[in-house]
């Protein structure tokens, strides 16, 4: 579990986060968004969780030890929490895909088939390894990500940050990150994903965070934190549709896409409407 | 991604051993720092046009990537060669100002010629380098010859850094040419003075990116070579 105690952050003097105290990771919360329009913090809250950014004030705790900034600690942190950054190609370092992605793991210093067998698997489960000999720079944008993905997935950390995963995706690579993160979630992977994309973050979310201004203006499951359209229109952000076709035209609340339109008893009655 | 490391995988000469490429490269940095002027004026051409030939580039494209770093060349050359002397016929172009005249020393344009001669060599033998090995390749060859780790690592980040540069400066230049900053001289000028300014900003910040990525992943300070097992 990550807690956050009164954590504050300033760029120069200019507050970012403001009093912060959330506890990310409770039962039940495997998939945790943090949800706020641009420039409300995300990125920035996510730069302080892996201890690259320290909190002006405040302290920030990682299964109960407070976060300590000297290079031993914070490998030892960055181990417990991966990050892939929201510009993908700011993750890449090396040319070559499975160099790439082995690269974290020549710096842990683990044994070379153990690295070889990581490498493979990872790539596999993105369903990429077809792309491991190419220079990254003539992978698509989607492509790319997926690749930054692999490299801090296969450092097999406890929790995921994911800052805005889906930014710059087709349909289809938002589709195939919804069903990777639900599998990864599946295998006990806690995940934090930062973004703007509500019915992306509806469908995958158990429970979120709502960030306005760096503060966290709202906190909870889907049914309470989309339910608001209020604070969500002063946060500058739109309803999920499924959570508008609930509230506006009086249909159940559906927890994705699949489930309404394989919801007989809907079909049945709307075809008596014809 | 940076642009000018593609070049490195898809070049004529990719395959060649980094070995024998880092001999050339050599070879080519005593050419720059020995004394006779001829020689490296004969190399200045011959490894440009060798450089063109193997990335497969155009001779617009290859000034290109010398635009990045003209400033920096020239800024020293002039620091050097411009002075103030107290005798009109001790500089070229000489202005009156303070009791003083300001220009080219005449005793220093030797000196300058031969730094400005010296400069580009070592340039253009190091970008067809860079051009030519591909990154890992670099590695390995520092890994053959038991440079210590340190050193190594600090010659990857400045490559690295490189890259950062050149790509920085493009996309700076590209975004002002766009918007027409270069549709004349006097906004040429400006769009030059707000490219300088930018260029450092930038590479502050892209280099700040990179530093986080390279922590994101466990970076310790040794680069690794993988063996090809995948
Ligand atoms: N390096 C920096 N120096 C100063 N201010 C910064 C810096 N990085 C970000 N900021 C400012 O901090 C605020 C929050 O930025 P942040 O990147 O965390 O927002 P975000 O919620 O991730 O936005 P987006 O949805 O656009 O990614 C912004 O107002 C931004 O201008
Ligand atoms: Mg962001």
């Amino acid at each position: 579990m990550i807690e956050l105690e009164h954590v504050n952050f300033a760029y120069e003097d200019q507050p970012i986060l403001k009093d912060i105290s959330i506890k990310l990771g409770e039962e039940g919360q495997n998939v945790i968004g943090l949800i706020g329009q641009n420039g409300s913090g995300k990125s920035t809250m996510f730069l302080n969780l892996v201890g690259i950014l320290q909190p002006t004030s405040g302290a920030i705790r990682i299964d109960g030890n407070t976060y300590q900034y000297d290079k031993k600690s914070l490998n030892e942190l960055r181990q417990k929490v991966g990050i892939v950054f929201q510009d993908s190609e700011q993750q890449l370092f090396y040319s070559i895909v499975k160099d790439d992605v082995a690269f974290a793991l020549h710096n842990l210093g683990l044994p070379e088939d153990e690295i070889v067998r990581r490498v493979r698997e990872v790539l596999t489960q993105l369903d990429i390894l077809q792309l491991k000999d190419r220079p990254i720079q003539y992978l698509s944008g989607g492509q790319k990500k997926r690749v930054a993905i692999a490299g801090i997935l296969a450092l097999h950390s406890e929790w995921l940050l994911l800052d805005e995963p889906t930014a710059g995706l087709d349909p289809d690579g938002t589709r195939r990150m919804i069903d990777l993160i639900e599998g990864l979630s599946k295998n006990g992977q806690k995940i934090l994903i930062s973004s703007h994309d509500m019915d992306f973050m509806y469908e995958i979310g158990d429970y979120f965070y709502l960030l306005q201004k760096g503060e966290i203006v709202r906190q909870g499951t889907s049914e309470t934190v989309f339910a608001d359209d209020e604070i969500l229109k002063q946060c500058c952000l739109d309803q999920p549709w499924l959570m508008q076709l609930h509230q506006k035209l009086g249909l159940p609340l559906y927890s994705s896409k699949a489930q309404l339109f394989t919801d007989e008893q809907l079909i049945t009655r709307l075809a008596t409407l014809k | 991604m940076l642009s000018i490391d593609k070049y490195a995988y898809n070049n004529l000469l990719a395959k060649w051993r980094p070995e024998v490429k880092g001999l050339l490269w050599l070879f080519g940095m005593i050419i720059a720092f020995q004394p006779i002027m001829v020689i490296k004026l004969i190399a200045i051409p011959t490894v440009a046009i060798a450089t063109m030939w193997a990335v497969k580039v155009n001779f617009h494209q290859y000034l290109k990537w010398f635009y990045a770093v003209i400033p920096f060349i020239a800024l020293s050359i002039i620091g050097i060669a411009v002075t103030l002397a107290p005798r009109a016929d001790q500089v070229y172009g000489g202005i009156y100002m303070f009791g003083n005249y300001l220009g080219v020393a005449k005793s220093m344009l030797p000196l300058a010629e031969q730094l400005t001669l010296r400069i580009t060599t070592a340039i253009v033998c190091t970008y067809w380098f860079a051009l030519t090995t591909p990154f890992q390749q670099i590695i390995l060859l520092f890994k053959h010859m038991h440079f210590p780790s340190l050193l190594i690592e600090e010659t990857l980040l400045m490559y690295r850094f490189i890259f950062i540069f050149v790509d920085s400066f493009e996309q700076i230049y590209r975004a002002q040419q766009l918007r027409f900053g270069y549709a004349n001289l006097r906004l040429s000028m400006h769009s030059a003075g707000i490219l300088v300014k930018m260029l450092f900003e930038q590479v502050i910040i892209n280099y700040q990116k990179m530093v986080y990525s390279l922590d994101a992943k466990l970076f310790t300070g040794e680069f690794t070579v993988q063996e090809d097992k995948i």
